[in-house]
């Protein structure tokens, strides 16, 4: 076999190969599977790192997005500026939802110096035992749900959320829900 | 020559044989269905997550790992072992219905686990078969077979596959029965895991057809309240939704009655749970729109704005709360 024929495979190996590995870590495009999905959400309560009460149960009548955060996580640390654009999209809504950050494994002054630095003003529940958590099976952060007005679990993301991804997907189910 | 031990009767081997197998099967039912003893709270969140595998690692069950999940885990068991409102089994099915079935540590009795265990008895129960069928051909075969004397006769095809079909029928229920007598059975669980019908169901039922279909939200808020009647969300929406269809009745006397329930219902749930907006929302919207309770109205809306209502709701109270603060005089 000549060389060129041998570069040549191994470019096409190499081209394969990274595409591969691009098309693995492409982030917020992984979609969760759980028995909660269509089901009535957990009826979760705790408190905010501000000492305010938070229950889901009250929260019906809104959009709510559940994301499953540590302030040391790396694809938190990542995901965060586009959490940052959700936030500010949805505070113009007249229906719009309502972001929750749910605080894993994590100290209050953590969180605290976290979203001082990076931006985002929406409220921080803590998990401290992990109830939440395991309310909704999250075994790894990060992970983001969504819940519908009526109640009901609609959307779980696993890992990392893309640029605008958590917009399109709840556009769909807004959409599908006026349908 | 004559033996000196007595030739014992095949009839007196068989019976020694059956007594043998039955007290091994009754020894064995005595130590599955043994009895041991009250357990303390300890030994059955021990139990529990023993029966768990930590969602993050591998290999390791809930008790004995220190990864986060787990301790979540763990400390979900503690706390619902120390509530007492549910039993193992209910349990292990809570924690397998949120994280999926491979937290179950045994293989479940159902679907494509149910193969982990009968398998092993179907291959085995074959295995069995083949040699026993080895070793009657083996004593059919005449010493001198190999010499050229007269062969054995032989089954029939149809014979022959009768009985392979009742070896593999045989194979089949045994892998069965096991996968049914010893694999991970959980409360209320499809393959999936399920999630029962609780309040919470009804009322996210409720919720979802309060508009397209209000008979029969009020017929789930209804169920709600037969079942605990003093569920807020249950009250505030049954109240909303009689408003929504009384307000435009033509008999006053019939409006006022239907009203006047109404109002005791959201001012009921107001009092179960002073920070619920939805009921103060509603019941400033009612005070304001039958009553003309301009002050009433603005009170509970004020109320209302401060216990930050969902987005649904606020929509219904920005578009009168101007009205309100009109003829509330600010």
């Amino acid at each position: 076999m000549s060389v060129r024929r041998i570069a040549l495979a191994a470019a096409v190996a190499a081209a394969g190969l990274l595409a591969v590995l691009a098309l693995v870590d492409a982030p917020g495009e992984v979609t969760g599977e759980s028995p909660l999905l269509g089901a009535p959400a957990p009826a979760v309560v705790g408190t905010t790192i501000d000492d305010a009460s938070f229950s889901l149960e009250r929260r019906k009548g809104s959009w709510v997005v559940l994301n499953f955060f540590n302030s040391t996580c790396v694809p938190c640390i990542a995901e965060h500026p586009a959490l940052v654009a959700f936030a500010a999209r949805e505070a113009g809504l007249t229906d719009g939802a309502e972001l929750y950050t749910v605080v894993n494994d994590d100290s209050d002054d953590a969180v605290r110096e976290f979203f001082a630095r990076r931006g985002g003003d929406w409220p921080k529940v803590r998990d401290d035992d992990g109830a939440i958590a395991v309310a909704f099976g999250v075994a790894r952060v990060p992970e983001t749900w969504v819940i519908d007005p009526a109640g009901f679990v609609r959307l779980r993301v696993l890992g990392e959320l893309a640029p605008g991804a958590l917009e399109a997907r709840l556009d769909a189910l807004r959409a599908a829900g006026s349908s | 020559m004559t033996s000196l031990a007595a030739p014992v009767r095949p009839s007196r081997r068989r019976a020694a044989w059956a007594t043998l197998v039955l007290a091994a099967a009754a020894l064995l039912a005595v130590g599955a269905l043994r009895d041991g003893g009250p357990r303390t709270q300890q030994d059955r969140i021990e139990a529990i997550t023993g029966r768990l595998a930590c969602p993050t690692c591998a290999g390791e069950s809930v008790r004995v790992s220190r990864a986060v999940a787990a301790e979540s885990i763990r400390a979900e068991v503690a706390r619902q072992v120390a509530a007492g409102t549910r039993a193992d089994d209910e349990i292990v099915g809570y924690v397998a219905a949120r994280f999926g079935a491979q937290v179950l540590l045994l293989p479940r009795a159902s679907g494509f686990d149910a193969l982990a265990w009968g398998l092993p008895v179907a291959v085995g129960v074959l295995a069995l078969a083949g040699v026993a069928a080895a070793f009657v051909r083996w004593r059919r075969t005449p010493a001198g077979a190999a010499d050229g004397a007269a062969p054995r006769p032989r089954t029939s095809p149809a014979g022959r596959v009768a009985r392979a079909s009742a070896v593999a029928a045989l194979a089949v229920g045994a892998g069965w029965l096991v996968g049914r007598q010893s694999g991970e059975r959980l409360p209320g669980q499809s393959l999936t895991g399920g999630i029962e019908d609780s309040t919470a169901s009804l009322l996210a039922r409720a919720r979802a057809s309060t508009f397209s279909d209000p008979a029969s939200a009020l017929e789930l808020y209804a169920e709600v309240l037969a079942l605990d009647p003093d569920q807020v969300e249950a009250l505030t929406y049954r109240g909303w939704l009689v408003w929504l269809v009384a307000r435009g009745a033509e008999d006053a006397t019939l409006r006022d009655r239907a009203v006047a329930g109404v109002v005791a219902d959201l001012e009921r749930a107001t009092a179960i749970d002073a920070r619920y907006p939805d009921a103060h929302c509603f019941l400033g919207i009612v005070r304001f729109r039958h009553a003309g309770d301009a002050p009433g109205a603005k009170a509970a809306l004020d109320r209302c704005a401060a216990l930050d209502p969902p987005s649904e709701v606020r929509g219904f109270v920005d578009a009168i709360r101007a009205e309100v603060d009109a003829a509330a005089g600010g």
